[in-house]
């Protein structure tokens, strides 16, 4: 991405982590570039959960804001930079799409997602993908189904209910069935 | 519900990253989160085990963003004390921070009003100001009134709790520590050893609890107040 596309500023190349450093001492560089080297991925993210451009733009703007003002809490022994970057924006789009009742219509469905995450050039996440995935297609169709949807469109409990046609306590325990077995996985 | 089940914490946290918790559970949740630091990690190795998922997921966002993002900024650069009201769901997150700048202010004020008393021996020396999220003082820990306790009073009529409570928590890293319910009433104190409290740097906070406290050992309600450890003898 270049600053022309994004607007802010050239990609520093220096790790995320010393980006969100200089924008908690009010460094403004350090924050664009932070920005110009997540944007397009947190923009992706959170246009999946909401479906519109409009109110993924908005709900970037409104991490990003956050973002800058609470860099400070950020600390690097608590997970990476890009995993706290995207839980603010996730979550920031999932309250934004409750408070709008957006509707689950024609999502494009989570495994055809999942194909063309694995597709080559996807990203050089790719190997960790390829562990999650195969942790993924051990759970059996439905639950599999229930987690990408809630991860990748932030369904709720009972919008997930409504898709997959099963009680809500159904969807719980699903959920719950299927977290511990992908960490037992991905960790075994 | 127990937040020291481990099995439990690690499902909360999944649950929470994957988005699927409902918004009030979430807000409790957050609260945790702000206070915990073993759950704090919990949620950012879920979030690291399923960022994968991200991987597909990129739109390049049109210019004008970056552009309202950096006049907000600016207009708080120019207009400090930002009344902005911030998302709760990163309130949680930002909690011990935010308080620090006003906990300053009033530890100054207070520090001049213990030193009235000065002609008394032996002073009295701060142990820690508990502040509202507005940077009003709500209780004072003193050292005494014996050697090797602490007290720990109401310094203004703090917003009536009842039926509910104030309880306060000690935390230092680990999860937090009961220490009693506050007195509500101004000059009412809460008597401690001065062992029970988190070391210098450590933090004391207020919750809101159902009458007679927590039923779970740890904070239920929203954190209300909160002051660091300045010195404990």
């Amino acid at each position: 991405l270049t600053s022309d596309e994004s607007g802010a500023a050239p990609a520093s190349g220096l790790p995320l982590q010393q980006l969100i450093r200089g924008a908690a001492r009010g460094d403004r560089a350090a924050f664009a570039a932070l920005y110009t080297s997540t944007s397009a991925k947190l923009f992706g993210v959170a246009l999946r959960i909401l479906g519109q451009r409009e109110w993924a733009e908005e709900a970037l703007q409104e991490s990003f804001v956050a973002i800058w003002q609470r860099a400070g809490d950020y600390d690097p022994a608590r997970g990476s930079a890009m995993g706290w970057l995207a839980t603010i924006v996730r979550h920031c789009a999932i309250d934004q799409r409750r408070r709008r009742g957006a509707r689950p219509e024609s999502r494009t469905a989570p495994e055809e997602a999942l194909a063309a995450m694995a597709a080559p050039g996807a990203a050089d996440t790719g190997a960790e993908l390829g562990a999650l995935q195969r942790c993924l297609d051990e759970l059996d169709e439905q639950p599999r189904r229930a987690v990408l949807l809630a991860y990748c469109y932030g369904l709720t409990r009972d919008e997930l209910a409504v898709q997959l046609g099963v009680p809500v306590g159904t969807v719980k325990s699903w959920l719950r069935r299927s977290l511990e077995r992908l960490q037992k996985c991905l960790e075994g | 519900m127990r937040y020291d089940n481990p099995e439990l914490r690690e499902m909360l946290a999944a649950e929470y990253v994957l988005g699927t918790m409902p918004v009030r559970a979430r807000r409790r949740f957050e609260r945790l989160v702000a206070a915990d630091a073993g759950l704090a990690r919990m949620v950012g190795d879920w979030a690291d085990r399923l960022s994968p998922l991200d991987a597909a997921a990129a739109a390049a966002p049109p210019a004008r963003v970056w552009r309202a993002i950096e006049s907000r900024i600016a207009r708080e650069a120019a207009a400090p004390a930002p009344p902005t009201p911030q998302p709760a769901w990163f309130r949680a997150l930002a909690f011990w921070r935010g308080l620090a700048v006003a906990a300053s202010a009033a530890t100054t004020a207070l520090l001049l009003y213990v030193g009235l008393f000065a002609g008394r021996a032996p002073a009295p020396a701060v142990v820690a100001v508990l502040v509202g999220h507005g940077g009003e003082p709500g209780w004072v820990a003193l050292t005494g009134p014996r050697p090797g306790e602490v007290s720990v009073s109401a310094v203004a009529p703090a917003a009536e709790a009842k039926p509910h409570a104030f309880e306060l928590w000690g935390i230092a890293g680990a999860p937090p520590r009961p220490l009693g319910l506050l007195p509500q009433h101004s000059g009412d104190t809460l008597t401690l050893r001065a062992a029970q409290l988190p070391p210098p740097g450590g933090v004391l906070a207020v919750s809101l609890e159902p009458p007679g406290g927590s039923p779970s050992g740890a904070p239920t309600g929203p954190v209300l107040y909160q002051g660091k450890m300045i010195r404990l003898r």
